[in-house]
C-alpha cells in the first residue's frame, strides 16, 4: 500500500517541479527575448549611420529620404538610452514604415535603382527592419506559451500556488484603429498601372 | 480551416504515436526473434543475449554516423561555406529565422548546384547545418527561402536528425537480429524440446525475421513523412506566411533537374524528394509507402488549410 502511494507522490511532486520549471524558465527566455529586441535595435542604430554615409552621394537629392532616415536612428538611439522596451519597438516599427517610402523613391528613379550602393541599402534595411520584426515575434510566442499555460489546467495549479503574474509582452493597445475595420479597407483595392 | 498551433500539435500527436507503434513493433520482433533463438538453441543465452549483441553492433555502427553525420554529408555533397555578401539573402534570413524560431544560427553551405534544394543536418541545435543549392538560392525569392529555411530550422529544433539516428539504429538491430536467425536456423539443427508450442516459436521466428525488417523499415519511412508535414506547420509557425513555402515548393517540385549531389543515403535529408519519378493510382499508393517526402500535391493542400 506504502509503495504505490510514494510512486503516486513522486510523479505529482515531480509534475510540480517540471512544471515550476517551466513558468520560471520561460520567464527568463521572455527576459531574454526582450533583451534581443533591445540588441537588434542597437544593430540598427549603428548600422544606419554607415548606411547614410554610404548611399550620401546617392541620396543627396532626396532630401525627403534622408531625413526619414535620420529621424528614424534618432528614434531608435533615443529609445535605447531609455531602455524602455515599448519605446524600442515603437522605433523599430517606425523604421519599418518608412522603408516603403524610400523604396517608391528608390523605384522611381532608375539611376538609383541600378545603383549597388543603394540596392545594398535597401537590402540591408529591410534585414534590420526584419531582425528586430522577428525578435518581436519571439517575445510574442513566448509570451503566449507562457499565458496560455498560466490559465489552462490543470497547470494553472502550479501558476496559483506560486503566484505566476501574466506576462504583458509587446504592449499593443487591445482597443483602436488596428482592431477595427475601416470602410475603406472593406473594399476591394484597385489597382492601377 | 485549422490554425498553426493546432496543425502543431495534431502533427506532434500522430507523430508520437507513430513513434510508439514503431517501438511497439521492434519490441515484439525483437522479443519474438530471441525466444525463437533460445527455442532453436534449447537454452536462454546468457549475459546480453542475442538481442543485446544486435542492439551493440547496430547502435555502435549507427553512432558513429549520426555524430559525424554533417561532416559526412557535406563532404559526399561537396558543400562550401555560405558568405554574407554573396549569399546575402541565405545568410540574412537564416540569422533572422534563427532569432524567431530561438536556436542558435546553424552552420551555412552551400551546393553547386542547379536544381533547388536544401537539407538540414547535425545532431542538435548547436551543431546544426542547413545547406541550400545555388540553384535553391537562384531560384526562389526571400518570402519563399525563408519558408524553406524555416521548414529546415523545424527540423533542427525538434531533433528530428536525432530521432532519425535512433529509428536507424532500432531498424538496423531487427535487419541484424533477423539475419542472425536466419543464418543459424538454415542450418538445420534441431533443438531437443521439440514441443508444438516450440515449433510455433520457431515458425513465427522464421516469419518474423523475414518480414520484420522491411516492415520495421516501412514505418521509419512513415515516420520520416510525418516529420515533414510537422516541418511544414512548424516552419508557418515561425514565418506566418504559408504562401511563401507553397510557391517555394511548386517550384521545388516543377523543376525537372536531377540533383547530382544527392543519393539513397542523403534523399531523406532534403525539403522535398531530390528524385523525381511519379506514379499515380494503386501503383502511387504503393510507390509512396517506400517514399521518404510526402507528395508535393498534398503538402501544398496541407499548407493551404492553415491561416
Amino acid at each position: 500500500m506504502l509503495i504505490p502511494l510514494l510512486v503516486v507522490v513522486a510523479v505529482l511532486a515531480f509534475w510540480v517541479i517540471s512544471t515550476y520549471n517551466f513558468f520560471v524558465s520561460s520567464k527568463a527566455r521572455i527576459k531574454a527575448a526582450v533583451q534581443e529586441i533591445g540588441n537588434q535595435l542597437k544593430r540598427q542604430a549603428d548600422l544606419i549611420p554607415n548606411l547614410e554615409s554610404s548611399a550620401k552621394g546617392y541620396l543627396k537629392h532626396e532630401k525627403g529620404v534622408y531625413k526619414d532616415l535620420t529621424d528614424a536612428r534618432r528614434a531608435i538611439s533615443s529609445a535605447i538610452k531609455s531602455g524602455s522596451v515599448q519605446k524600442m519597438a515603437d522605433a523599430g516599427a517606425k523604421l519599418a514604415s518608412i522603408l516603403p517610402n524610400i523604396q517608391v523613391v528608390v523605384e522611381s528613379n532608375p539611376e538609383l535603382k541600378a545603383s549597388e550602393v543603394v540596392t545594398k541599402l535597401m537590402d540591408e534595411l529591410r534585414d534590420t527592419s526584419d531582425k528586430v520584426m522577428f525578435a518581436r515575434r519571439l517575445v510574442i510566442d513566448l509570451t503566449a506559451d507562457f499565458n496560455v499555460k498560466r490559465v489552462s489546467f490543470p497547470s494553472s495549479l502550479v501558476a496559483n500556488l506560486f503566484k505566476f503574474g501574466e506576462q504583458a509582452g509587446i504592449i499593443t493597445p487591445q482597443e483602436g484603429e488596428h482592431v477595427e475595420v475601416g470602410k475603406e479597407e472593406l473594399e476591394t483595392p484597385k489597382v492601377k498601372l | 480551416m485549422i490554425n498553426i498551433y493546432e496543425a502543431q500539435v495534431a502533427n506532434k500527436r500522430k507523430s508520437a504515436l507513430i513513434v510508439i507503434l514503431f517501438i511497439v513493433f521492434i519490441t515484439v520482433a525483437i522479443y519474438i526473434i530471441s525466444q525463437a533463438f533460445s527455442v532453436y538453441l534449447g537454452y536462454e543465452p546468457g549475459g546480453l543475449g542475442v538481442a543485446g549483441i544486435a542492439l551493440l553492433m547496430s547502435g555502435l555502427l549507427s553512432f558513429g554516423s549520426y555524430y559525424y553525420s554533417d561532416k559526412i554529408v557535406l563532404k559526399i555533397s561537396q558543400a562550401k561555406p555560405a558568405d554574407r555578401s554573396r549569399d546575402f539573402n541565405f545568410y540574412t534570413a537564416s540569422e533572422n529565422l534563427s532569432i524567431a524560431a530561438d536556436i542558435p544560427k546553424p552552420a551555412l553551405y552551400v551546393i553547386d548546384d542547379s536544381a533547388p534544394n536544401a537539407f538540414a543536418t547535425g545532431r542538435d541545435p548547436e551543431h546544426a547545418v542547413i545547406c541550400a543549392t545555388t540553384g535553391l538560392l537562384q531560384k526562389l525569392d526571400k518570402t519563399e527561402l525563408e519558408g524553406v529555411i524555416a521548414h529546415e530550422m523545424t527540423h533542427i529544433k525538434n531533433y528530428d536528425i536525432r530521432l532519425a539516428s535512433i529509428v536507424a539504429v532500432l531498424v538496423g538491430t531487427v535487419a541484424l537480429l533477423g539475419d542472425f536467425f536466419l543464418r543459424v536456423s538454415v542450418r538445420g539443427r534441431r533443438s531437443k524440446n521439440s514441443g508444438q508450442l516450440a515449433a510455433l516459436i520457431m515458425v513465427l521466428g522464421v516469419i518474423f525475421a523475414l518480414l520484420s525488417p522491411v516492415i520495421a523499415q516501412l514505418i521509419q519511412l512513415a515516420i520520416s513523412r510525418r516529420r515533414e508535414f510537422t516541418a511544414d506547420a512548424g516552419s508557418v509557425a515561425i514565418t506566418r506566411q504559408p504562401s511563401g513555402l507553397i510557391s517555394a515548393l511548386k517550384k521545388i517540385s516543377s523543376d525537372h533537374e536531377p540533383l547530382e549531389a544527392a543519393n539513397k543515403a542523403t534523399a531523406h535529408l532534403y525539403i522535398a524528394s531530390p528524385f523525381k519519378d511519379k506514379a499515380k493510382g494503386a501503383v502511387g499508393w504503393f510507390s509512396n509507402l517506400f517514399n521518404t517526402h510526402p507528395p508535393v500535391e498534398e503538402r501544398i493542400k496541407v499548407l493551404g488549410k492553415m491561416v
